[in-house]
């Protein structure tokens, strides 16, 4: 077919007319004329366009007399003026500013309607009545006028139609089909008011973009209403009885149109305010938005969503640093014995590649103790009972305090079962021991510091050096003078907590040398 | 038969002339409501000065105007070619742009990598220790005042009266004497003041009962805080050089910045002395060294850009009093200001949380969120670069729907991008840190420790990204209430819930809390952006955003679990330092690669610009 062989030469960019016309983009195709609609920008006056271009065969004598015929009604036309027609500012046709090799029967040149496509508005979702309402109205305002004045508009395809940034619909691409009727304008305006309402065109020869309307199976079109409940029936009606051509009281003009849509205007605005809902704000005339989801409404929700974030961000915080905890523990205890920084004797290297530094711990430290040593051994000391998880000895010096050794729990104060438990550390040199400190959060548990001369000596053979009381987590054990001594028990001689949950434990223990 | 042809529009409805050719007289009057410099507003960045160079971004004046061809694509699709072929003119002019656009970007990366660059070099020669915990507490504050006492109304009132200046009869000359003069005077007062309140200054940013050494942040504080009037003074004249479009020599000053500290650092590790070991006395030369040469640096930045100025035709002459058109913007400022108080002090308890742990807390939280931005700043910044003149555009003409479109693309390309990339942050979280920070001195349990933070923290690289694209919307509209209101909530989230880290954390992962909090507090905003502009915009086309997000969260989950499988690949005989690399180049590839192969093979349309961006961006390199 001609048209379809023609259609490269119509592409962004080319231009028409003579050269003066260059193309920027198609808004849509009537399928029933060839009519290919074209945004074109004006090399001459230098402004954006709409063109309606006729895409077909000139040499075919049946197409070309349908093309003049749309070319002169089209040319009609340029003598109405209304704000919801877009003016025809020339047509051109075969021979006048158009050369038969184009592959075009005419253009019709009209001025350029800013604003939304049909198909855009209804993409999402169909336009709430009352605005749907508005904007048909305004455009039967202007097929009332035309017709008044005998002319016929051609507004029977949706991408000819767009909507301005002031809510009205326009007749953006005219140039109306050879045969068109004032009949078929008005079936128009209803198959308009449907495809707002319901986002589906109910007329043949729509374009493929929308869904065609359903038919019921006696033929007639599916009300409005039974697709969008929210649709009022006055509208719903309006557009199908305009649409039919059926014998029931069928529309017929498009003044019936506008008295038609003011009733349904007024028994809208009846129901809103029997609803007794605030009015909607002026710039929201053809935003798609719910009707019920007004702006206070919408804010309450929002700080109920902003409340709720709140709340489960908080949550989740603490659940994150749960697992920061457990995985951090888990991997202290099965990786190697790191030397990590602790708060109180903090070195700057992290202990790594400066084992030797003497000096370089910093000013929080006091200057009598040496750095701590750490113990080549810890067991639990536990001369008189069983338990009291040996295991877990070695989390009091592995240099993380929320690692921690703790006692069985008991029913009762020591020394009822037995005098008490405590950990054994063992150095491999002889440590000459001044402070020990111990990191605990077991307030009430009373600790003394003992030495020993072999791991496994009975708590008789042992020697008190110092003692001292966990009140708080971090407690500095100082011993009266400094002692030598290769082995060293923390003691614990009074348990923490409360009868009959009585127990222990140590997060971190340190022994400090003196300097 | 024909109509008028070639003939001038008659009658009242004559429809409206097209857009006039460049220059567009509305150019200069029309600001891109601090279209550039919001997302360097941050509370969070210490020590940015690379920041600056995003912040003082030129605003693009006479950028492609916004049309509404190949806007989104009409019913039968458009071709791009329509719009540079259709207005030639403005098609050369949009080239050059982008040239000068692409010189920018390589400013801007020379000056992120340079400033990347010196505080690695830092935790080489010093370890992530007191003393870089101290110097970084000390480096914050000149940032923390010049914010408090100049950004919020350099931003909201002076540049956009800078630009509208340029149009009086002297081409602004008098206004940005005044400009000057004020911002000389303000600075001067508050260096005197701040350097005299240095001990207290620390005292509050610095939490003494955990590691933190305030004495040595102190004496710091007393080398770094004069600078604050040559920084805050950097930022005054490369605003005044940005309002006279000249935009090179403000985006390279950071570079000149870093390369300075750079060698400051070199000369502190080649001075005599262990420089892990805390300086006792402020005359010890390393303190000194650092301290003196940072100083420099500040000068350096705010000097280097003196000759430009002079070229373009400025001459500095003392000039007092206000101009009459600062009380115009009073609301505006105020809202600012609030933004800028709130975040500081979220950003003084953050330090002072992190102070209380240990030692290297706030280094390595200031080098984790450094390498936390840096995604988002080449991506996310590049992207919002692109899209926001049109937002502005948008919003300026009362044009919703297209606001609302132009986010929503942002909103998706964004999460495209990003979530990947924080997937495999989140799985080479420690690898990257163990990478860039265990060279030199740095030790291995400290960049496992600023690797985990990263790793921790990765999930809110998307929020971040969100929140950022979200303020510059509510602010291209003309709203600085809600971005304040936002970022209080996020504040008052924040605070007990760093405290919360604080008290439920050991001393060596308060680090770690306290990056998972500033991410879920991201959420936060994140979430509370998108329900208030919802509020103001109606439907923001929020489900496909959600579709996007949960397509991309399945192709990362696949890349993330790759990518751990990939890590387990690595042999053990490379070494630490060498095994991370591999490992980090590894990951990174398998996770990149299996996202974006499964986002592709599901489809998503929004992938294909990108890559045509891409392929295009490789054709023109």
């Amino acid at each position: 077919m001609g048209t379809r062989a023609q259609r490269g030469a119509l592409a962004p960019g080319g231009v028409v007319g003579d050269g003066r016309y260059r193309l920027l983009a198609q808004f849509g195709i009537d399928e029933r004329a060839g009519a290919h609609l074209w945004r074109a920008r004006d090399g001459q006056l230098r402004r954006d366009v709409a063109l309606t271009m006729l895409v077909g065969d000139p040499a075919d004598p049946e197409a070309a007399l349908l093309g003049r015929r749309t070319l002169e009604r089209a040319a009609h036309a340029a003598t109405f003026e209304h704000p919801g027609v877009a003016r025809v500012l020339d047509v051109l046709s075969l021979g006048s500013g158009i050369s038969s090799s184009e592959g075009l029967l005419g253009i019709v040149v009209a001025e350029w309607t800013k604003g939304t496509d049909l198909i855009d508005l209804v993409a999402e979702r169909p336009v709430e009545p009352g605005a749907a309402a508005r904007m048909v109205r305004a455009l039967a305002e202007s097929v009332d006028q035309a017709h008044q004045s005998g002319l016929v508009l051609g507004i029977d395809h949706p991408q000819r139609l767009r909507l301005t940034p002031d809510g009205r619909l326009r007749l953006a691409f005219p140039g109306p089909l050879p045969d068109a009727t004032l009949r078929d304008d008005v079936k128009a305006l209803g198959s308009v008011l449907y495809l707002l309402l319901t986002g589906r065109w109910a007329l043949p020869g729509g374009p493929p973009a929308l869904p065609p309307a359903p038919k019921s199976p006696t033929g007639r079109i599916v009300p409005a209403k039974s697709l969008q409940p929210r649709v009022p029936p006055e509208l719903s009606a309006l557009s199908v009885r305009t649409i039919e051509d059926g014998d029931h009281g069928g529309i017929r003009t498009s003044a019936a149109i506008l008295r038609a849509l003011d009733h349904a205007a007024e028994a809208a605005e009846r129901a809103k305010q029997a609803q007794a809902e605030p009015a909607e704000p002026d710039g929201s005339v053809w935003t798609t938005k719910k009707p019920t989801k007004d702006k206070a409404r919408r804010r309450k929700l929002a700080l109920g969503v902003t409340a709720l974030v709140c709340a489960a961000v908080a949550v989740l915080a603490w659940l994150g640093m749960m697992a920061i905890n457990f995985f951090q523990d888990d991997g202290d205890t099965s990786g190697p014995p790191v030397n990590l920084a602790d708060p109180p004797a903090q070195q700057q290297d992290g202990g790594q590649n400066n084992g030797n530094g003497q000096n370089n711990g910093n000013g929080n430290q006091q200057t009598q103790t040496g750095r701590p040593v750490q113990p080549s051994e810890i067991t639990v000391y536990n001369p008189e009972g069983e338990g009291d998880s040996p295991s877990d000895a070695p989390k009091a010096t592995d240099g993380d305090p929320a690692t921690v050794w703790r006692t069985d729990l008991y029913k009762q104060q020591l020394p009822a079962l037995k005098r008490g438990v405590g950990l054994l550390a063992t150095f491999d040199e002889s440590i000459d021991l001044s402070k020990v400190r111990v990191i605990a959060d077991s307030p009430g548990t009373e600790v003394e510091i003992r030495t020993s001369d072999s791991p496994n000596a009975p708590l008789d053979a042992t020697e008190v050096v110092g003692q001292g009381k966990l009140d708080d987590i971090n407690t500095t054990i100082s011993l009266d003078q400094p002692v030598d001594s290769t082995h060293v028990i923390v003691w614990v001689k009074t348990l923490g907590g409360e009868e009959p949950e009585l127990n222990s434990e140590f997060g971190e223990v340190k022994f400090l040398p003196s300097a | 038969m024909p109509a008028p042809e070639g003939q001038p529009p008659r009658g009242p409805q004559a429809r409206p002339t097209p857009p006039p050719l460049p220059p567009e007289p509305d150019a200069t009057v029309y600001i891109p409501p601090r279209s550039a410099r919001w997302p360097g507003i941050d509370p969070d960045v210490q020590g940015p000065y690379d920041e600056l160079a995003t912040q003082m971004m030129p605003r693009i004046l006479d950028g492609p105007r916004h049309t509404e061809i190949g806007e989104r694509l009409p019913a039968v699709g458009v071709d791009e070619r329509a719009e540079p072929e259709a207005e030639p003119q403005p098609a050369a002019k949009k080239q050059s742009l982008a040239k000068a656009t692409g010189r920018m970007a390589i400013a801007t990366m020379t000056s992120r990598i340079t400033g990347f660059l010196w505080k690695v070099l830092l935790a080489w020669v010093a370890t992530l220790g007191v003393l870089y915990d101290s110097f970084t507490v000390a480096n914050t504050m000149p940032l923390i005042i010049n914010e408090l006492l100049l950004g919020g109304v350099l931003t909201s009132v002076v540049v956009p009266l800078l630009v509208r200046s340029q149009d009086d009869p002297d081409g602004g000359e008098s206004y940005t004497q005044r400009l000057i003069t004020m911002a000389i005077t303000i600075l001067g007062i508050g260096t005197i003041a701040s350097t005299a309140a240095a001990p207290w200054l620390t005292s509050l940013l610095m939490d003494d009962s955990g590691d933190a050494n305030p004495q040595l942040a102190t004496w710091f504080a007393y080398l770094l805080l004069p600078g604050l009037l040559f920084y805050g003074l950097f930022a005054v004249l490369s605003a005044v050089l940005n309002a006279k479009q000249i935009f090179g020599p403000a985006q390279w000053a950071p570079v000149v910045n870093n390369l300075v500290i750079i060698v400051t650092i070199i000369a502190f590790a080649l001075v005599p002395g262990d420089p892990t070991i805390v300086p006792t006395t402020m005359t010890d030369p390393q303190v000194l060294v650092l301290g003196l040469g940072v100083l420099t640096a500040m000068t350096a930045q705010a000097l280097f850009l003196v000759p430009a100025l002079r070229r373009a035709g400025f001459r500095f002459k003392w000039n007092f009093g206000l101009d009459e058109r600062l009380k115009e913007f009073g609301g505006l400022a105020a809202w600012i200001l609030g933004y800028v108080v709130v975040s500081q002090i979220g950003m003084v308890i953050n330090t002072r949380v992190l102070t209380a742990g240990a030692a290297g807390g706030a280094s390595i939280y200031s080098n984790a969120w450094l390498l936390f931005q840096l995604p988002y700043g080449v991506i996310g910044v590049s992207l919002l670069t692109a899209l926001m003149p049109k937002m502005s555009r948008a919003a300026a003409d009362g044009d919703h729907r297209r606001l609302v479109g132009d986010l929503s693309y942002g909103s998706r390309l964004t999460t495209l991008m990003l979530l990947p990339v924080s997937a495999v942050m989140a799985v080479a979280g420690t690898s990257i840190g163990v990478a860039l920070f265990a060279l030199g001195k740095g030790s291995v349990e400290d960049a496992e420790r600023l690797g985990q933070a990263l790793a921790v923290s990765a999930f809110g690289l998307l929020p971040y990204a969100l929140v950022m694209l979200q303020m510059r919307v509510f602010y291209a509209m003309k709203d600085s209430r809600t971005p304040t209101l936002i970022m209080v909530v996020m504040t008052v989230v924040k605070i007990p819930l760093l405290y919360l880290a604080q008290a439920l954390l050991s001393p060596t992962h308060v680090v770690l809390g306290v990056m998972m909090v500033n991410s879920l507090v991201f959420v936060v905003g994140a979430v509370l952006g998108q329900v208030w502009l919802w509020v103001k915009l109606g439907n923001l086309r929020s489900k496909r955003v959600v579709g996007v997000i949960l397509f991309t969260v399945v192709a990362s989950v696949l890349g993330a679990a790759a990518a751990a499988a990939a890590g387990m690949l690595v042999p053990d005989f490379l070494g630490i330092i060498g095994g991370a690399w591999v490992t980090l180049i590894l990951q990174g590839i398998v996770g990149m690669g299996v996202s974006f192969g499964v986002l592709m093979a599901l489809k998503v349309d929004e992938l294909a610009p990108v890559t045509r961006r891409v392929t295009r961006l490789l054709g023109r390199g």
